[in-house]
């Protein structure tokens, strides 16, 4: 599959601004998802920086408790709210409608409205700085604290920026439902989506589900702030642990918002790059619906010293999302039992997120049991915890599928020195910056916190912690010169630079405007590998 | 692969050896929490052991399956035909969903009979503390079995000691917690416990210091962001044999009854008493020194202040605080003295200009009576 039945539309690529500002093309506000992504990646980074050299040592050095509390909140919101989210978002707009033989999605203005809703609401958001502070309750933003009494404009900002993202995610998932459900290839049943795109279809129904409820809550506070309303401030008759449930009936499915498409990508790559097919697709398939189901009755574990919470039922049902999760990684193990290994940058990323990600399954273990939790709840042991999940998991595994795609979307393939050094620092850095947390949290280290003192011991994990975090931050150099020069110089991919199994790989990289000028027989949930190797290879 | 010489892999596994046994216990330890000091606490810790011995097995088969698989199933140059395209096995799914099922189902059922040990409340505690969170101070008050404060000022009203809560050893402590303003939460990490403090709510629990750790203190901090102050949101528990305890009460209730309440120091509304202030804040208009404090992180940017004896002088105070209540009193010589000045509290950013009347010379305190135990600087008028 060398060559390619049609030219490479690379022109599509080279038209200028206004056609990046217009354009309805998937892929472009695919990329352009990707792209906007990475830039706040980079912005909650350096905020994520400012933390991290704050803690390095006990007193304040740099940034006094009113800045530090701005540094953390807009971190923690921008990188879940503007980076992971959207970004997972981008690759799926990118490959969903590719993966299933579609020319676009099934509304094409609506995603670039979904889109353009996103730096919006990042610039409304940011613009708290320059209002007397950006936001400084946490991501979580808990009521009263959130109230006019205790906070600025920037609460504001907050609330209307994540109002025009929660929409924008809203309109996003009606669009990918429509159109997986309506825009599949003759051929392709639902058994044989690649499992990719059955993660963006669970995540989709629970962002339409959960996301409306925070989008009203954000509201509701708005409200409270600003026109006298007594939803959640107790001084006012209202009820502060209300905010709570609403804000985790849709955070914690929000959780597997930030997870579930990684977990797709992660299932693209291993059994490419194993050469084998993915052992259990089936079990994957009901292990993916198992837990977006279960997703939606965990909320209150994160309330669990509220003293407001049926304690016994959000611990079984927390117990019990572990099942499908473990059962989605026994198969992935499975997958490379046997196989032919090719340690490719994005196998590397991959193979990250199986170890990292696996101990953000067992450390948030300890939280499901109520009593541990009371005594790790609210400390940097969750802080390890969250960021197990959602660094070595979700941007691990979006890192591996960013290796993965850049050929598609670019025509040209990563440098692979490049990409390993930044891997193993990524790797170094980031168990160097978060493993430590688990012993300050279990030594009773409280997160958000400015200062602490210098004898309760925590000096010396804390200044590993700030290492660490630089080191992250270093890897990113090697990451950013690799796209430069790749951009410009990098090796040509052709179609197909992987021998993956997806329909994406049967067009041009990149691939021309509405896609695919004639695609392959599908027969099962490989169609390249079985134009490769004819239906026998599927069974030998 | 690993071609490292059997001589020098000998030395590496040494070193290694050396390094274990020298660090091994503490490294050990720190994945342990703290020792705990409490009935509670220590069933807690034990279930935080069997969980953690659970959590290392899991995590070493699973790593050690996926570090395997890398090493053994590497792709060889000589490898041309593709590997079995095994697509799975049901036999194996079906068993490795149900042991995982049975490992979480064991686990829930232990932290489960955990929690109504460590929830169970008696019907008679020997103690009964009233925990105030404010931002960004504790303060305590002590309860009778009539549930009325027993410690009370000449006025009859109730009194609470910042700071520090004092408890008897080996008995059943039970305590309420109640917040005027926004969510905190109570932590002690020797207790391996925490409880949130929700505003218009009400949480309460039961706990019991061992009896052999009378005489020590332990550490507790907020553990729910509250502002600005709260990384120094912290308070002391302090265990006593209960023959101290009584002792100690007992010491407590003459004293608050035979002192004027200090103005309002760690009083539960945030407001304060109007206090005992002989000098009222309006004072004469004609000052001729002003001198400058700001508020600023919970802390005032001076430790000291210089004023001129026997003359009336102007204090300009600014509370860059935002939300957050500050004011400035006087008090006579140490920061519990009597009150010779009492501030209008004001939430920030604001400012006032004070109107002090005329002190005679000598050593003076000024305190921010919200927070009475970090706010503090000393004035000296000469
Ligand atoms: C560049 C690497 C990163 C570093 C060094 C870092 C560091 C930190 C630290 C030290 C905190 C705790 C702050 C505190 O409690 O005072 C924190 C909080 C947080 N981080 Fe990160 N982080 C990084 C990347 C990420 C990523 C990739 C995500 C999500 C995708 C993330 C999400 C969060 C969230 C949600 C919080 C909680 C914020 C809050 O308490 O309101 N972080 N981070
Ligand atoms: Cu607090």
């Amino acid at each position: 599959m060398a060559t390619t039945a049609l030219h490479p539309a690379v022109p599509a690529y080279r038209s200028g601004l206004y056609e990046w500002i217009t354009t309805t093309d998937h892929k472009k506000i695919g990329i352009l998802y990707v792209v906007n992504s990475l830039l706040f990646f980079f912005l909650a980074g350096l905020l994520a920086l400012g933390v991290r050299a704050e803690l390095a040592q006990p007193k304040i050095q740099f940034f006094a408790p009113d800045v530090y509390n701005q540094l953390f909140t807009m971190h923690g919101t921008v990188m879940i709210f503007l980076f992971i989210i959207p970004i997972l978002a981008g690759f799926a707009n990118y490959v969903v409608p590719l993966q299933i033989g579609a020319p676009d999605m099934a509304f094409p203005r609506i995603n670039a409205l979904s889109f353009w809703m996103l730096p919006l609401g990042g610039i409304l958001m940011f613009t708290g700085f320059f209002t007397g502070g950006a936001a400084a309750e946490g991501w979580t933003g808990y009521s009263p604290l959130a109230q006019r009494a205790y906070s600025g404009t920037g609460t504001d900002l907050w609330a209307v920026g994540l109002i025009l993202i929660g929409t924008s995610s809203i309109l996003g998932a009606v669009n990918f439902l429509t159109t997986i459900f309506k825009m599949r290839a003759p051929g392709l049943t639902m058994f044989r989506l690649p499992i990719l795109v059955w993660t963006v279809l669970v995540t989709s129904v629970l962002v339409l589900m959960a996301t409306p409820v925070f989008t009203s809550a954000l509201i509701m506070l708005f409200i409270d702030r600003n026109y006298g309303g007594h939803f959640f401030d107790p001084a006012t008759g209202g009820n502060a642990i209300l905010w709570q449930n609403v804000f985790w009936f849709y955070s914690h499915p929000a959780v597997y918002v930030m997870v579930l498409p990684a977990m797709g990508m992660v299932s693209e790559i291993l059994p490419v790059f194993s050469r084998k097919p993915l052992f259990g697709y089936k079990a994957f398939v009901f292990a993916t619906a198992g837990i977006g189901a279960l997703g939606f009755s965990v909320w209150a574990h994160h309330m669990f010293t509220t003293g407001s919470v049926f304690l016994p039922f959000f611990s079984l049902m927390t117990f019990l999302i572990a099942v499908p999760t473990g059962v989605k990684m026994f198969n992935w193990v499975a997958t490379l039992f046997r196989g032919q290994l090719i340690f490719s940058t994005p196998m590397l990323f991959a193979l990250g997120f199986l170890t990292m990600f696996l101990i953000g399954g067992i450390n948030g273990a300890f939280s499901a049991a109520v009593p541990v939790d009371f005594a790790l709840h609210d400390t940097y042991w969750v802080v390890a915890h969250l960021h197990y999940v959602l660094f070595g998991g979700s941007v691990f595994g979006m890192f591996a599928g960013l290796y993965y795609w850049f050929p598609k979307m670019t025509g040209r393939l990563l440098d692979e020195t490049l990409g390993k050094i930044h891997f193993v620092l990524m790797f170094v850095g980031f168990n160097l910056t978060f493993f430590p947390m688990h012993m300050l949290g279990l030594m009773g280290m409280p997160r958000r916190v400015a200062d602490y003192s210098a004898a309760a011991g925590w000096s010396e994990l804390n200044l590993l912690a700030t290492i660490g975090g630089f080191t992250i931050a270093t890897s990113m150099l090697p990451f950013l010169w690799n796209v430069m020069i790749s951009l410009r110089n990098g090796e040509p991919a052709g179609d197909d630079p992987w021998e993956a199994n997806t329909l994406e790989w049967a067009t041009s990289s990149p691939p021309p405007p509405y896609n695919f000028d004639h695609l392959p027989e599908i027969r099962s949930e490989r169609p390249l590998f079985d134009l490769r190797h004819g239906r026998a290879g599927n069974h030998a | 692969m690993f071609r490292t010489t059997p001589t020098r892999l000998a030395r590496v596994l040494a070193l290694a050896g050396v390094a274990a046994a020298v660090t091994g216990c503490s490294v050990i330890d720190s994945f342990y929490p703290p020792k705990a000091a409490t009935a509670q606490g220590h069933d807690i810790r034990n279930l935080y052991d069997i969980v953690f011995l659970i959590a290392a097995a899991i995590f070493f088969v699973v790593e050690g399956l996926i570090v395997y698989a890398v090493i053994r199933y590497r792709r060889h140059p000589t490898d041309t035909e593709l590997p079995p395209q095994i697509h799975g096995n049901n036999l194996i799914e079906i068993i490795w969903t149900i042991i995982p099922t049975v490992i979480v189902a064991y686990l829930f059922v232990i932290s489960w009979q955990t929690l109504n040990t460590v929830e169970a409340t008696s019907p008679n505690p020997q103690v009964h503390v009233v925990a105030i969170a404010r931002r960004f101070d504790w303060s305590f008050q002590y309860l009778g079995p009539d549930g009325q404060s027993l410690i009370r000022g000449p006025d009859g009203k109730a009194v609470s000691l910042p700071g520090t809560m004092v408890v008897p050893a080996g008995q059943t402590v039970h305590l309420s917690l109640h917040s005027p303003d926004v969510i905190h939460a109570f932590y002690v990490p020797q207790f391996l416990f925490k409880r949130d403090v929700v505003p218009g709510k009400e949480n309460t629990f039961d706990f019991m210091v061992d009896a052999t750790d009378a005489g020590q203190t332990f550490r507790g901090q907020c553990a729910e962001l509250c502002g600005i102050g709260h990384q120094g949101m912290s308070f002391e528990v302090q265990a006593k044999t209960p023959t101290e305890f009584d002792a100690w009460l007992q010491q407590q209730i003459t004293q608050a009854k035979a002192t004027p309440a200090p103005a309002a120091s760690g009083a539960p509304s945030p407001s304060g008493s109007p206090g005992a202030s002989s000098v009222t804040a309006s004072g004469p208009p004609s000052a001729q020194v002003t001198l400058d404090l700001t508020a600023k992180n919970v802390a005032f940017d001076k430790d000291s202040l210089e004023a001129p004896a026997n003359q009336p002088f102007d204090i300009k105070f600014t509370n860059a605080d935002q939300a957050t209540q500050h004011n400035v009193d006087i008090h006579k010589d140490s920061p519990t003295g009597a009150v010779v000045f009492d501030g209008e509290v004001i939430t920030g950013p604001d400012s006032r200009l004070y109107a002090v009347n005329p002190l005679p010379a000598g050593k003076y305190s000024f305190v921010c009576k919200v927070h009475p135990t970090t706010m503090i600087g000393t004035l000296t008028v000469r």
